[in-house]
């Protein structure tokens, strides 16, 4: 659903993180498509080395926080999710996607003006848009700062507040590294859906005194 | 979820894994061992298979009953919801649009993620706001899991047996005319004093020839600023859906 929609932070901290998002109507297209979202996977395994992380919601972990890319592009894919930290990669792969002529529905989850420059950029006209109005209610519970930013970058809340929590802890007693434990937040999100880069990034600010 | 008493070691390794703070040390035998607050937990599986954080096994899931499972099928996205055949807790909404022409120009969809971001939520405050917005003749989507707890989708009252059951999220979305959106946002905002819960809200539009859209000078108006993050559905998917 609206898993990637909510991502907290700057202006400046949403310009490296961008979700591109590929998936099938269940009503509409999704019978037959099975070799078009492989022909995605094999467009996306392109830009692999630039993006941060991906997945399709059905766990082939690669041993650590990263899926496999060459299962993937042999999976069955209904939902294909790409993160990537700069937004001229994603122009990239989603130029080439649209030169394939796939017919599969795309999304790009990221800051709304830069969606509608890199449509323009390369001659796609945005159909609908999901916009993000806040959040509401009893906002008391809900968690601040660096711990909220990581904890919207999986939407189903499968990276608990707590876990960040202690992982800040542990990087200040100096028993893991920032890079360790966005690592391990990461590994929680199974849609691949997790920004690694930014939560080390963002890790690394809410522990300026941890050893070095 | 419960954890076996017998094999726990009381390491604590699996408390920052729940999403809900709801596993906690408690005294057993003159040491101390790992319980799960059973009214609290979500049943998300965050502390079970997918972290595989208990180094003796000592997490299980039991079998759960009705209404108890629910608490599956909302928290924990690897679980097939049973009303809706799929993952997640929602719909394909706007991400398939160009496909499905669900919203078309004139409509505008909005959805409330109860629960998010990090809170969780009990049905009761689902209801409270399914309530106060029902009364404005909306209605709610059929495909999304939630519109079968409901015992009347005119009024937005749940079933009694749900109203205790608490998960991670749930979403309530309607699909309204542009006309209707102002007066839904000023109850949506009304109601948002009255839950336990906080939410997180989505707009949905089609984008116009010239790169508007109809809905954000109403939201703005309603007192609700759109965040500068959005999700854009490029128009890619064929067969496009051709609007009368």
């Amino acid at each position: 659903m609206t898993h990637t929609l909510h991502r907290q932070g700057k202006d400046e901290e949403l310009r490296e993180d961008f979700v591109l998002l590929l998936r099938t109507s269940r009503w509409v297209n999704h019978e037959g498509s099975e070799e078009k979202m492989r022909g995605i996977w094999e467009v996306i395994s392109h830009y692999e080395k630039d993006i941060v992380n991906f997945g399709n919601h059905n766990p082939t972990w690669n041993d650590g926080e990263l899926y496999d890319m060459e299962a993937l592009k042999r999976a069955k894919s209904r939902i294909i999710h790409v993160v990537f930290k700069d937004r001229e990669k994603l122009k990239a792969c989603l130029k080439e996607i649209k030169e394939r002529d796939f017919g599969i529905s795309a999304v790009i989850s990221g800051l709304c003006g830069e969606a509608e420059k890199i449509c323009s950029e390369i001659g796609l006209a945005p159909h609908t848009v999901n916009y993000s109005l806040g959040i509401h209610g009893n906002t008391e519970r809900v968690p601040e700062g660096e711990v909220l930013e990581m904890h919207t970058m999986c939407g189903h809340a499968m990276v608990s507040a707590n876990l960040i929590q202690h992982l800040i802890g542990e990087i200040d007693r100096g028993r893991t590294t920032c890079k360790e434990a966005a690592r391990k937040l990461s590994r929680m999100c199974d849609c691949g859906i997790f920004n690694t880069y930014r939560a080390e990034k963002l890790l690394s600010r809410a522990t300026p005194n941890r050893p070095r | 979820m419960l954890i076996d008493k017998e094999k726990c070691i009381g390491c604590d390794e699996c408390h920052p894994y729940c999403p809900v703070g709801a596993i906690a040390a408690v005294a057993w035998e003159g040491g101390s061992v790992s319980e799960i607050d059973q009214a609290a937990c979500v049943e998300c599986g965050c502390c079970y298979e997918r972290s595989h954080v208990c180094p003796v096994d000592a997490i299980y899931m039991p079998k759960l009953e009705w209404p108890r499972c629910l608490r599956e099928y909302f928290s924990n996205p690897n679980v097939t919801h049973p009303s809706t055949t799929g993952n997640g807790r929602g719909t394909e909404e706007m991400k398939t649009n160009d496909v499905t022409g669900r919203f078309t120009r004139g409509t505008a969809g909005v959805a409330l993620e109860m629960g998010r971001p990090g809170v969780a939520t009990s049905f009761k405050d689902l209801e409270t706001v399914a309530m106060a917005i029902a009364r404005l003749g909306v209605e709610f989507e059929p495909d999304n899991p939630v519109a079968e707890l409901m015992a009347d989708t005119k009024t937005g009252k749940f079933h009694e047996a749900v109203l205790n059951e608490r998960v991670l999220s749930a979403i309530l979305e309607i699909k309204i005319p542009v006309g209707k959106l102002k007066e839904v946002l000023a109850a949506v905002k009304e109601v948002s004093a009255k839950i336990d819960t906080a939410f997180s809200l989505d707009l949905i539009s089609r984008v116009n020839p010239d790169g508007s859209t109809p809905v954000l000078a109403i939201a703005t108006e309603a007192g609700f600023i759109p965040r500068p993050n959005a999700k854009t559905n490029v128009g890619l998917g064929r067969p496009l859906f051709e609007e009368a």
